[in-house]
């Protein structure tokens, strides 16, 4: 499968230099998971980040740094964190955020078909799965911010194309949309927006502002 | 010592570390990464005190993972920018650092494999530090800017003054230069 839709640059940068918050690093490092195009590109930022760190002016440690550091070095480490059972559906990354299993997610019921489960909040960004039954659309809506759409399953369709697994659409607040969940599998989506929606009419605007969309 | 020497110089350091506990070549990683480390984290605005104990930390966990380290995936600094890099989202914004896994089971068949990973990454470095010094000024600063402040492009073109595009776009035309040459993945 190829994905035709990548994140831009300067997201792949703020991942890559650590400079991006958490809701949009795990939408990236998610994005990541299915990309090697994009796992290259952030490889190639961390090279440039560590030709950096070295040609870095050194400031200089306490005087005891060094052996403090040494007498610490034979000191037990409690033991790595088993790797999590295979078993279940959602990606690794995903796991510490949602569970193991996307139908027992904390759904709520937001609309006829359309589901979310809000992940977390830092600051004004948030990040939350979206999850619409096929056919099923979010209203038409724009942003007043930016928002980041990474499909997980399934696919939806809008005014500027199809997006798949793996795909990331960004939308800026010029954009007005109605995605609309594609016949087949479920479709769900990692969602993270850095301002309310903004939706055309007053219903679902106020449905919106009751779920917190 | 030339920087292509210092880099292989770096990883036979640290691979000494990870196969054989090598305590002199521990010391010698130290007095290289410590005081960078702690300079670079000042840099972003932690206090010295505070600087100190990460750039501490990064050095035991460079002792505990040397055995992970793999030269075909990242040269030596690349490696410690990346503990360092995380380390402080961890202690400074404590905030979790989410980390992709290439091997997803989850994900195939949609994953896309990649073959093309390893890479001389010491000369990878050298040929990037060399674009780095090339880059137009207007390029290099949003570069540096997204190394050394901790905040989004959105904050950095606030700041430069500019539009959130003209920085994308400057973005874009700096990771072009830096992107690896085809011909560099073996």
């Amino acid at each position: 499968m190829t994905i035709m839709h990548h994140p831009g640059d300067e997201l792949l940068l703020g991942y890559a230099l650590g400079s991006s918050s958490e809701p949009v690093a795990l939408l990236i490092a998610t994005h990541l998971s299915f990309c090697a195009i994009c796992r290259a590109a952030v490889r190639d930022i961390e090279a440039a980040g560590g030709a950096m760190l070295s040609d870095f002016e050194p400031t200089a440690m306490n005087a005891r740094a060094l052996q403090s550091v040494l007498s610490r070095l034979d000191d037990k480490v409690p033991g790595a964190a088993q790797p999590a059972a295979v078993s279940g559906d959602v990606p690794m990354v995903l796991r510490a955020y949602v569970g193991d299993e996307f139908a027992k997610a904390r759904w709520i019921a937001v609309a006829p078909g359309l589901a979310h489960m809000p992940l977390l909040t830092r600051g004004s960004t948030r990040a939350r799965l979206i999850r619409a039954k096929p056919g099923a659309a979010v209203s038409t809506h724009s942003h007043r911010g930016e928002e980041l759409t990474l499909v997980l399953t399934g696919s939806y369709r809008d005014e500027t194309g199809v997006y798949r697994p793996g795909d990331v659409q960004s939308t800026t607040p010029e954009i007005m949309h109605r995605p609309v969940a594609e016949a087949g599998p479920v479709c769900i989506n990692l969602a993270v927006t850095d301002a309310p929606l903004v939706f055309e009419n007053l219903l679902p605007s106020l449905i919106g502002r009751f779920f917190g969309f | 010592m030339e920087p292509l020497q210092n880099a292989q110089r770096l990883n036979h350091l640290v691979l000494a570390v990870g196969r054989n506990a090598d305590r002199t070549a521990f010391k010698e990683l130290f007095d290289h990464f410590a005081p960078r480390v702690k300079g670079y984290l000042m840099r972003l605005g932690a206090g010295a005190a505070v600087a100190e104990d990460i750039a501490q930390d990064v050095m035991l966990t460079l002792w505990r993972k040397a055995v992970q380290f793999d030269p075909g995936k990242a040269s030596a600094s690349t490696w410690v920018f990346t503990i360092a890099r995380n380390l402080r989202i961890d202690a400074i914004r404590k905030e979790r650092r989410p980390e992709f896994d290439a091997d997803d089971p989850t994900l195939s068949p949609a994953n896309e494999r990649s073959s093309d990973e390893n890479l001389d990454w010491a000369k990878a470095e050298e040929r990037l530090r060399g674009a780095l010094v090339m880059l137009p000024r207007e390029q290099a600063q949003v570069i540096e800017l997204s190394f050394l402040a901790d905040k989004p492009h959105s904050a950095i073109a606030a700041e430069l003054g500019l539009p959130l595009g003209t920085v994308k776009s400057r973005i874009r035309l700096a990771m072009a230069q830096l992107r690896s040459a085809p011909g560099e993945r073996s």
